[in-house]
């Protein structure tokens, strides 16, 4: 088959075709936004000490020290790449968008002579096209936005490092790579679909529902985590430092492993949701919903995942928060004893940087809500049939809206609540009980509030989420769709 | 008794008219077949006598009710507890197993589970597919799924059973063991029966054929089964 035919097939297709393509495509922009600015950040160059061989001083450039210091610009960098993560989830449930009606089609192409490969091409060179559009639309808009962005402040200073650009290669790296990663990954989620002249069949996954071995991922995760400090202890003690290696293998492979077990253990946590929903269920939606759980439990786990990715970062970010604050104290307790008659408000800056690190994660759940939203009316429309029958039948809308909510929030609630513990527990191992700053100390209280404010975001992005995808409901439930064949 | 009527009854989908002044009773216990073209009207008469449509003109009335002027949370109301709807397919909950889908309209009606669960597994018993109550819809045949779904409109004991082609995805063979089945519950019961076909077999097993043409009822007389004679009695 040639390339061009490939490509005239693969965007051939309905309005909600159309809008799959535009949705991946938009989160595909995305995404090269957020890579193309943490390369940009990584790109500042270090300014190495004349007489200090190794260390850095600040770049003195910009307004803002998380792109000054040398120190903080890794994780700006990497803040950047994690809002990725719901963004490629978002991505991901974009791709079932209007899947029934793609997945006659294809089984047209069958029927018309293609071979199952030709097919799954076809499936492939759509996703991988609309991320390669979107992927050049960032890129544009990047450079679009680099000329009104490069303003400079009464004291010379920029606000985004928009006087550097990350090395050639790495741009044309991250246009080339992201349509071959979403093409990889598209062909991947197709391996258990067998694309028919008939139809496509989607080979049943294994009776048994998911077992809980990530836990013990989060076991594993938490204890490496947690050994980072007396790690670091021993060294000290034997006057050495220990190896960047070894604190990277231990923190960041720690939390990684960690955030893995809370993302595969969804599926599990769903399930288990669903077998309890179902014991002791009393209405018809809570039935609907139960079921619904158990027999998929991995259904909308991509954004899901995102979700819970997004609320373990903010349980972190509250507990770094919570320590910041009692430094603070401390520092201003310090100046108190020092100098009682200068009003001194404290060293601000770490607090306001963990502003921005709630805004990203703000807008990180937004995100990962986004996909939630994709995923649950599209679960509500590949239904239509059945709820259509079912109103005919004389069963209330509101039964079907409440089994909607009850398997939305059935796993969010204990979900998120592993997450917000993962989370704490991996900073609690770094705050420690007590926390010391300018020779005073003070023991570390858990900020509760700040954390359960997080785990109130989560639920309620969910519950938005489910709310306005609701909305596909009377439509999915019209008359209309039993006269459909 | 006439327990099902039709006065006048037009419905429009947009522009094109679906129903032009259609008059029928039915009449309590009977089975009546609704026949006719593709695109005629059968199914819209069907939704519009089962209260799922609302009539553009005319009237529909239940007993001594009018049911075009009660409201979409009354029909439902009426179609959970005194009606049973059955389609040509699609109407399984594929997550449920067979009882839990044959159960849910008596737990809608607030049934205990238990009890909801017993008289589900009797229905899929009459209709011989008892052993089939812990499969779900997607591991069984078309055959045996359309049983269960008659199992589920026919559980609440309606006086009404409304059967929009039942046996349109099912091979003949097949067909005709689901119409014998479903006949010989509906007389057990004495439901009353409207049953929307283009299938001269299939209204062969109704008491009465009504003919539709272009939205109305044919006046000619000469049904599917006016022609072929019926059977199934």
């Amino acid at each position: 088959m040639r390339p061009t035919t490939v490509l005239r097939l693969a965007l051939a297709g309905t309005r909600t075709d159309g809008l799959r393509v535009a949705l991946t495509a938009f989160s595909a922009l995305l995404a090269t936004l957020a890579i193309l600015a943490a390369l940009t950040v990584i790109a500042i160059p270090e300014l190495p000490y004349p007489d200090a061989p190794g260390q850095f001083r600040h770049n003195e450039h910009y307004a803002n020290p998380l792109l000054d210091e040398p120190g903080l610009r890794f994780g700006t960098a990497l803040t950047l790449l994690l809002l990725t993560i719901p963004v490629i989830a978002l991505a991901a449930q974009c791709t079932r968008l209007g899947a029934p009606a793609r997945d006659r089609r294809l089984a047209g192409f069958r029927l018309a002579g293609a071979t199952p490969g030709q097919a799954t091409l076809i499936a492939v060179a759509e996703t991988g096209l609309a991320v390669l559009l979107g992927a050049a639309a960032g890129t544009g808009v990047y450079f679009g936005l680099r000329v009104p962005l490069d303003r400079t402040d009464a004291s010379g200073l920029r606000a985004l490092p928009t006087d550097v650009l990350p090395p050639t290669p790495a741009i044309a790296g991250v246009i080339a790579a992201l349509p071959l990663v979403a093409a990889l990954a598209a062909a991947l989620l197709m391996r258990r679909v067998a694309i028919g002249p008939l139809g496509v069949v989607r080979t049943a996954r294994r009776k048994r529902g998911p077992l809980p071995w990530p836990g013990v991922l989060i076991v594993l995760g938490l204890i490496s985590f947690s050994s980072l400090v007396p790690v670091i202890r021993w060294f000290t003690e034997r006057e050495s430092e220990p190896p960047l290696w070894l604190l990277n293998l231990l923190g960041i492979g720690g939390a990684v492993i960690a955030m893995l077990g809370v993302v595969l253990g969804t599926g599990w946590i769903s399930h288990a949701s669903g077998r309890i929903l179902h014991r002791f269920e009393r209405f018809p939606s809570a039935l609907l919903a139960a079921r619904r759980l158990t027999n998929d439990p991995w259904h909308g786990a991509r954004t899901f995942a995102a979700l819970l990715a997004c609320v373990i970062v903010g349980g972190g970010a509250a507990m770094m928060r919570g320590y910041f604050e009692i430094q603070r104290e401390l520092e201003l307790r310090s100046m108190e004893n020092d100098a009682p008659r200068y009003a001194y408000e404290g060293d601000n800056f770490y607090l306001e940087s963990m502003n921005l690190v709630d805004l990203a994660i703000v807008a990180a759940v937004v995100i990962a809500a986004g996909g939630l939203l994709v995923a649950v009316s599209e679960s509500i429309v590949s239904r239509r049939r059945a709820y259509a029958a079912l109103v005919a039948s004389g069963v209330p809308r509101g039964v079907l809206a409440r089994s909607v909510l009850w398997q939305a929030l059935a796993p969010t609630v204990p979900s998120v609540l592993l997450a917000l513990a993962v989370g704490t527990q991996l900073l609690w191992s770094f705050t420690g009980t007590e926390v010391s700053n300018y020779g005073l100390s003070a023991p570390f209280t858990v900020p509760w509030d700040t954390i359960a404010s997080y785990g109130v975001l989560a639920v309620a992005a969910v519950a938005a989420s489910v709310g306005i995808s609701l909305l596909f409901l009377r439509g999915s439930t019209a008359v209309e769709e039993l006269r459909a064949t | 008794m006439t327990i099902l009527r039709a006065r006048g009854v037009v419905k429009s989908y947009g522009p094109t008219p679906a129903l032009r002044g259609v008059t029928i009773d039915v009449a309590e216990g009977e089975i009546l077949a609704v026949t006719g073209p593709s695109g005629c009207g059968k199914s819209t008469l069907l939704h519009c006598l089962a209260g799922i449509l609302r009539p553009d003109a005319g009237e529909v009335s239940y007993g001594e009710h009018r049911l075009d002027t009660w409201s979409e949370r009354m029909r439902a109301r009426l179609r959970r507890t005194e009606f049973g709807v059955l389609f040509q397919f699609g109407q399984l909950v594929t997550e449920l197993t067979a009882a839990e889908n044959v159960a849910l309209p008596l737990l809608l009606a607030g049934t205990g589970r238990r009890e909801a669960r017993t008289a589900a597994v009797g229905w899929l018993d009459r209709l011989g597919v008892a052993d089939l109550a812990d499969t779900r819809p997607g591991e069984m045949s078309g055959g045996q799924q359309q049983r269960c779904a008659v199992a589920r409109a026919l559980v609440t004991e309606p006086r009404v059973l409304f059967a929009d082609e039942p046996t349109g995805a099912l091979d003949s063979r097949t067909s005709e063991q689901l119409l014998g089945e479903l006949v010989r519950v509906a007389r057990d019961q004495r439901t009353t029966v409207l049953l929307v076909t283009h299938d001269v077999q299939v209204a062969a097993y109704a008491d009465r054929e009504v003919a539709l043409r272009d939205g109305a009822v044919d006046a000619s007389g000469l049904g599917l089964t006016a022609v072929q004679g019926r059977h199934g009695r």
